[in-house]
Order: C-alpha cells, then sequence, then structure tokens
C-alpha cells in the first residue's frame, strides 16, 4: 500500500472533490456504490443527498456532499465547451 | 471528465487572462487571497499565476489543515498510536508531518500499527473486521470534511462498533479569516473563497468580509477558469466599488451550503474554547471536538494524551507563508533543508501546502510585466 494519496491532491487538505456517477444505492445503509471517472468503485455514503442511480455527485472523503448540475456552468461572457 | 475538462480549456483561459488584464488599473497593485490549499496547489499546477499581470499577485492562505496542525497533535496522535492494541488510521499527508519526535510514519517504523485511510468509513470497517482492537481514526480539515466524520461517528453507534474512536482536529474556517482580517501586517484587496467547504456552510458565513471589512470574496472552483474567473469577479468589485460576496462555483455551492451536513455536525460536534493553529497561535472557537453526546467515542477521553504544546522549529516560517507575509521561496530552509522528502514545515508536507506547491512546480521568484 503506498502511503501517499492516489491523486496529486491531498484528501485531507481538503478542498478536494471528486466526481462520480452513482451506480446503485443501498437505501437501508444510505451507501450507494459509485465509480469515478477512470471505472474505480468505491462505496460512497449518501446520507446528504438524494441521489439515483446514474446521478453525478461531488465526492469528499467518501461522502457525496452535493449532486452535480451539469447545467449550471457559468463562466460569464467566457463559456466552456 | 466531465464536469473537469471543461473548465481547463487553454483558449477561455486566454480570454480570461485578457479581461483580467483590461480590468486591472494601471499603477495599483492587488494582493487577492485564496484561502483554500487546493486553490493554492491548482494555480501552481495549471500556470494560473503566469496568466496574471504582475500587479495581481495572489497571497496563499491558511486553508490547509495539515499545514496548520501544530506539532503538539501529532504528539498526541503519536501517543495514542504507540499504545497497546491500538490501530491509527489516518490520511495519507498527515502520516508525513513532523512532531516533535518525528512523524507518524516514523512512529509505524518504529513499530505502531498505524494504517492510511481514505475516508473515516474505512477506518471504521478496519474497526469491525478488528473487533478485538482499539481503532482510532485521527480527524482532520475543514468543514468539507468534519461532516464525513460527524456520520462515521454516528454510523459507528448506530452499528454498535464500539471499538472506533475518533481524535477529532476538525478545525473550521472563518475563525482565521478573521484572525487574518485583524493582522495589521497583511493588506489584502479580495478573496478567492473555498469552494468545497463553501458546498457544506454556504455561502453566508463570509458575508462578515465585505460587511465588516469591506473586501469582496468570491467562492470558486479549482479547475485553471474557474480560478481565472473569480479572479476576474473580484476586479470587477474592486472596479465598480463594491464589496460583495459572489458565487462562481455555483454548479456545486448552493448558497445554503448543505442543510444536512451542518445539522450531522451540530449533533456530534461542539466548539473548542481555543484550537492551536500553526503559526497563528491559538484561535478561540476555532476548533471542533466531539459533543457530550458522543463523548465515549472521544479518543482524547479514550486514552491518556500529553496535551503538550510544542513550539514550531526556529528554522520554519511556515507561520509567515500561512499568513501570507512572505512566499514561499523566501524562507531560509526553503528547497534546502526543507522539502517534501524531509519537511521541516507542514507546509512542505502536503501537496495543497504552499510551499510543496512552488517547489513541485518550481514556481520561484520571476520578473512579470507590471502593467
Amino acid at each position: 500500500m503506498t502511503l501517499e494519496c492516489h491523486s496529486d491532491h491531498c484528501i485531507t487538505c481538503a478542498d478536494e472533490g471528486t466526481p462520480m456517477t452513482v451506480l446503485r444505492i443501498d437505501e437501508d445503509r444510505m451507501l450507494a456504490l459509485c465509480a469515478d471517472d477512470e471505472g474505480e468503485k468505491s462505496s460512497i455514503e449518501i446520507a446528504l443527498v438524494d441521489v439515483r442511480a446514474g446521478d453525478s455527485v461531488l465526492v469528499h472523503a467518501g461522502v457525496a456532499l452535493t449532486r452535480l448540475d451539469a447545467g449550471s456552468a457559468d463562466l460569464g461572457g467566457a463559456q466552456p465547451r | 471528465m466531465r464536469f473537469v475538462d471543461e473548465f481547463r480549456d487553454a483558449q477561455l483561459g486566454q480570454v480570461l487572462a485578457t479581461e483580467i488584464l483590461g480590468a486591472v488599473e494601471a499603477g495599483r497593485h492587488y494582493k487577492v487571497m485564496e484561502v483554500c490549499g487546493g486553490h493554492t496547489h491548482s494555480i501552481y499546477k495549471y500556470g494560473v499565476d503566469d496568466l496574471l499581470p504582475a500587479n495581481v499577485e495572489l497571497v496563499h492562505g491558511p486553508g490547509c489543515p495539515v499545514c496548520v496542525i501544530p506539532m503538539g497533535r501529532v504528539d498526541d496522535g503519536i501517543a495514542i498510536a504507540e499504545e497497546p492494541g491500538v490501530i491509527f488510521t489516518c490520511f495519507g499527508d498527515m502520516m508525513r508531518v513532523p512532531g516533535s519526535r518525528g512523524s507518524l510514519l516514523e512512529a509505524k517504523a518504529r513499530g505502531a500499527d498505524i494504517r492510511m485511510v481514505y475516508s473515516p468509513l474505512d477506518a471504521l470497517r478496519i474497526a469491525k473486521q478488528n473487533p478485538e482492537r482499539e481503532v482510532v481514526f485521527f480527524a482532520i480539515g475543514f468543514e468539507t470534511t468534519a461532516p464525513s466524520t460527524a456520520l462515521t461517528v454516528k454510523r459507528a453507534r448506530a452499528e454498535g462498533v464500539r471499538n472506533f474512536s475518533c481524535m477529532c482536529n476538525h478545525v473550521t474556517i472563518v475563525p482565521p479569516l478573521r484572525a487574518l482580517l485583524d493582522s495589521p501586517d497583511l493588506r489584502l484587496d479580495g478573496f478567492i473563497g473555498p469552494g468545497h467547504v463553501s458546498t457544506v456552510v454556504g455561502a453566508r458565513p463570509f458575508e462578515f468580509i465585505p460587511a465588516d471589512y469591506g473586501k469582496p470574496v468570491v467562492i470558486a472552483g479549482f479547475e485553471p477558469l474557474d480560478i481565472l474567473h473569480a479572479i476576474r469577479m473580484i476586479l470587477a468589485q474592486l472596479s465598480d466599488g463594491r464589496c460583495e460576496v459572489e458565487n462562481q462555483y455555483k454548479r456545486v455551492v448552493p448558497w445554503e451550503g448543505n442543510p444536512r451536513a451542518l445539522e450531522a455536525m451540530a449533533e456530534v460536534f461542539e466548539l473548542r474554547p481555543h484550537f492551536e493553529w500553526r503559526g497563528l497561535g491559538f484561535i478561540s472557537q476555532s476548533g471542533l471536538k466531539l459533543s457530550d453526546a458522543y463523548a465515549e467515542q472521544d479518543a482524547e477521553l479514550r486514552f491518556s494524551v500529553p496535551g503538550v504544546r510544542v513550539a514550531d522549529p526556529k528554522a520554519c516560517q511556515c507561520g509567515e507563508v500561512l499568513k501570507g507575509v512572505i512566499k514561499p521561496w523566501e524562507c531560509k530552509v526553503f528547497g534546502t533543508a526543507c522539502t517534501p522528502e524531509r519537511p521541516i514545515g507542514t507546509c512542505m508536507v502536503s501537496s495543497e501546502g504552499a510551499c510543496a506547491a512552488y517547489y513541485n512546480f518550481g514556481r520561484f521568484a520571476r520578473e512579470k510585466e507590471v502593467v
């Protein structure tokens, strides 16, 4: 096991957030199986957000903090493609 | 990657950089603090700094929890980790932070069972797999990470996992910002607000900055275009004579934050009267501990900890770096005695630390064109 964080971010320093897709939900335990962009799966706590399979969520330290909404990107005059 | 790649577009970056150049007043020097270590990391990783005119200076704030943990807390963690039968768990970067008797990594080398986890849930899993052992999670982080700890502590209780406890080092972002704003040696024009902390606390807690100190705040995402956009928004406020809290990161940050996360935190934690910050000293009501209702899961009550305050190493100037008074490369030991491999100061430990960001991405003093 490596002692470094996988990504080039430090998890602790917090402000790391990974977009993940919800694959399956265990309602009883408030956990969801989620996959990141590279397909790596992990169990994510979903007590803080209402999600359904297929939703994108922002995950920090094993917890989905918010649901990602593709429609709300706004850079003023400069628009992302 | 969706939600990410579109905010790294180089052409749009140039558009924003040109707009920033057009927004600065000739002869005026702008000092903008990015509060969060995640922003510092992105700024140097993507070269955002190189797109800015020389009179827009970015000052790196205290928003890296690893960087602000004092040595005494590391010593306390090691004392618990060295108790017989304990499995001590923490995030990766925390393991290399030096205490007065070395780091958690060195304690592990001496035989302590210290394991890296990616979330408190991982630590809880280890507790369930090892019911005969005491499993302690070293909780650290701002309001982004605190809900994760709160939910895990609640889950441990709900599932009857009695061998799991938590050494709480969570801190809150507003008190150090107020301390910085009250600091006489720092003149700032505006703040890039912390994106993911705001996902939890919302934008409202930052309203004191324009209201009491007359400075603009723009909560920003972590991609290069987010940061450039936030700087442009701050400059627009300054040139319009406005100061308010604006949310650049609307795709993630709701104005009111996440009420469920705040509720979980309020149930599980309470404010400490004061907490020591490396380089900033004691700041009142800036740290969290487990509330009385969850005291039985408090590792500091379950085990004896030395609780001794340890002064920072004399050569280390992390305090000045954290306050933005000096740039990392101006520290006496930067890149010589203090490197990411053998850090003296915490700012060199975490990849989000200002010193590590400068060191890893080769950012030293450079001449830039002044507008």
